[in-house]
């Protein structure tokens, strides 16, 4: 699991769902949509502190610095470490907010010919970020 | 049922509390009690014992009332079915660790009992060996089989593993629960450690100036409980596999198998038999009429 700190700094609510803006340590924003409102979830509240939460199989990648994709959750960071499987790889990525994990497939790592050292975009959608309060 | 309604009021320099609790619990449950330090968790063991008089209050066990302000009903310490470990070990240093058990023996004819336990616990190769050449997790495996020589429906431990680091500690946990199954003990532990917490209770007190602040499972007090997973149940790690690059962590949940994929190095926490919190957003599952 991917874990990253921040606060909370915008909500936006219509009926039980709300889509939470959190600010991590490196000013980078992470958005989350949750079946909660600060009427359900008493730590809904700006300026709370929360980690970030999300599956390593969650996250995309692209090389592109500003793909033109539907996810917005982005981390630029540079490949450290790259561990090939017979079906998956795990990419070690260092990040301004922490070093993340992501698990691609071996084929899309050919495809998009990456190398320790290069620089991508780690994406992860919406939908797959949950939240904790510290 | 434990049924427990004390009140005793604490004082110390200058300053006064007043211990006032209120709990049930089913036996055979295991019991944290969690809190800042000097919120009365320790008091309250010590009143459970027996070592501390309530100044009011009532307390039974099951059909056995143990103490009763009204009927003037005070069981002696000795009297309470009760093995009591704490955070310092308490061993009797000139005496080795066998000795140390045949010590807590009342019928001393009953050698079955501390080879059961020696079994139990692993202390085979400690057993002619004085406390002084032992270890810490080793002294304090000691510490639990002697608490159980008196055969106690209630084990009382009070931060029995903060001394350890964090292997041993693990290790220890483990044996914590397999004498909290296999005696069917009612167990009572008081603990900072969350993690340790949710793995091994089954409900939680937590104390706040001498009162129950809140109280609940572990998961409703500490766990995914409070995150915005909508999907999540708590289970038991019954398999741990690698494939690939990654980890198949298989888990019980209620009587159903069910399969988490996790990284490598987030596995690395997890044994078999390990208490989780399994937990998903409720955006990924699929939902199919049958």
């Amino acid at each position: 699991m991917n874990q990253f700190e921040g606060n909370i700094v915008q909500i936006h609510s219509c009926g039980q769902l709300s889509i939470v803006t959190v600010e991590l340590l490196d000013r980078n924003k992470v958005q989350s949509i949750i079946i909660d409102t600060s009427d359900t979830a008493p730590y809904l509240v700006l300026d709370t502190p929360v980690f970030v939460l999300f599956k390593e199989t969650e996250v995309a990648i692209s090389p592109e610095e500003n793909p033109k994709i539907s996810l917005q959750n982005r981390f630029r960071g540079k490949i450290t470490a790259i561990e090939k499987g017979e079906l998956l790889v795990r990419l070690s990525i260092e990040t301004a907010a922490g070093n993340l994990v992501s698990m691609i497939s071996k084929t899309a790592l050919t495809d998009l010919d990456l190398f320790i050292n290069d620089w991508v975009t780690a994406l992860v959608k919406l939908n797959e970020i949950t939240l904790s309060p510290k | 049922m434990i049924d427990l309604r004390l009140r005793k009021v604490l004082e110390s320099d200058n300053t006064k509390m007043v211990l006032d609790l209120n709990l049930q619990f089913k036996k055979g449950q295991f019991i944290t009690l969690y809190g800042e330090s000097g919120s009365g968790k320790t008091s309250t063991l010590r009143l459970i014992s027996g070592l501390m008089k309530p100044d009011s209050g009532h307390l039974s066990i099951g059909q056995q009332c143990w103490f009763d302000e009204d009927k003037k009903i005070n069981l002696a310490p000795s009297k309470r079915k009760i093995g009591f470990v704490f955070q310092d070990y308490a061993l009797f240093p000139n005496m080795t660790v066998k000795e140390n058990l045949f010590f807590a023996l009342s019928d001393k004819t009953d050698q079955g009992t501390i080879e059961e336990l020696v079994q139990m616990m692993d202390l085979g190769d400690l057993q002619n060996r004085k406390p002084e050449s032992l270890s810490g997790g080793q002294k304090q495996r000691v510490a639990l089989a002697r608490a159980l020589v008196g055969k106690p429906e209630i084990l009382l431990l009070d931060e029995p593993l903060s001394a350890l680091d964090y292997k041993m500690r693990y290790k220890l946990q483990k044996y914590i629960l397999k004498i909290h199954q296999r005696y069917k003990l009612t167990t009572i532990l008081v603990s900072h450690d969350i993690g340790e917490i949710i793995k091994l209770s089954d409900l939680v007190f937590e104390l706040e100036n001498g009162k129950i602040a809140r109280q609940g499972s572990p998961a409703e007090l500490f766990g995914l409980g409070s995150t915005s997973a909508k999907f999540q149940f708590t289970g038991e790690i019954i398999q741990i596999e690698s494939e690939d690059v990654l980890v198949i962590v298989t888990l019980l949940v209620g009587n159903d198998l069910v399969k988490v994929v996790c990284d490598k190095e987030e596995a690395k926490q997890f044994y078999l038999g390990d208490k989780v919190l399994v937990g998903s957003k409720a955006f990924n599952p699929i939902i199919k009429k049958i």
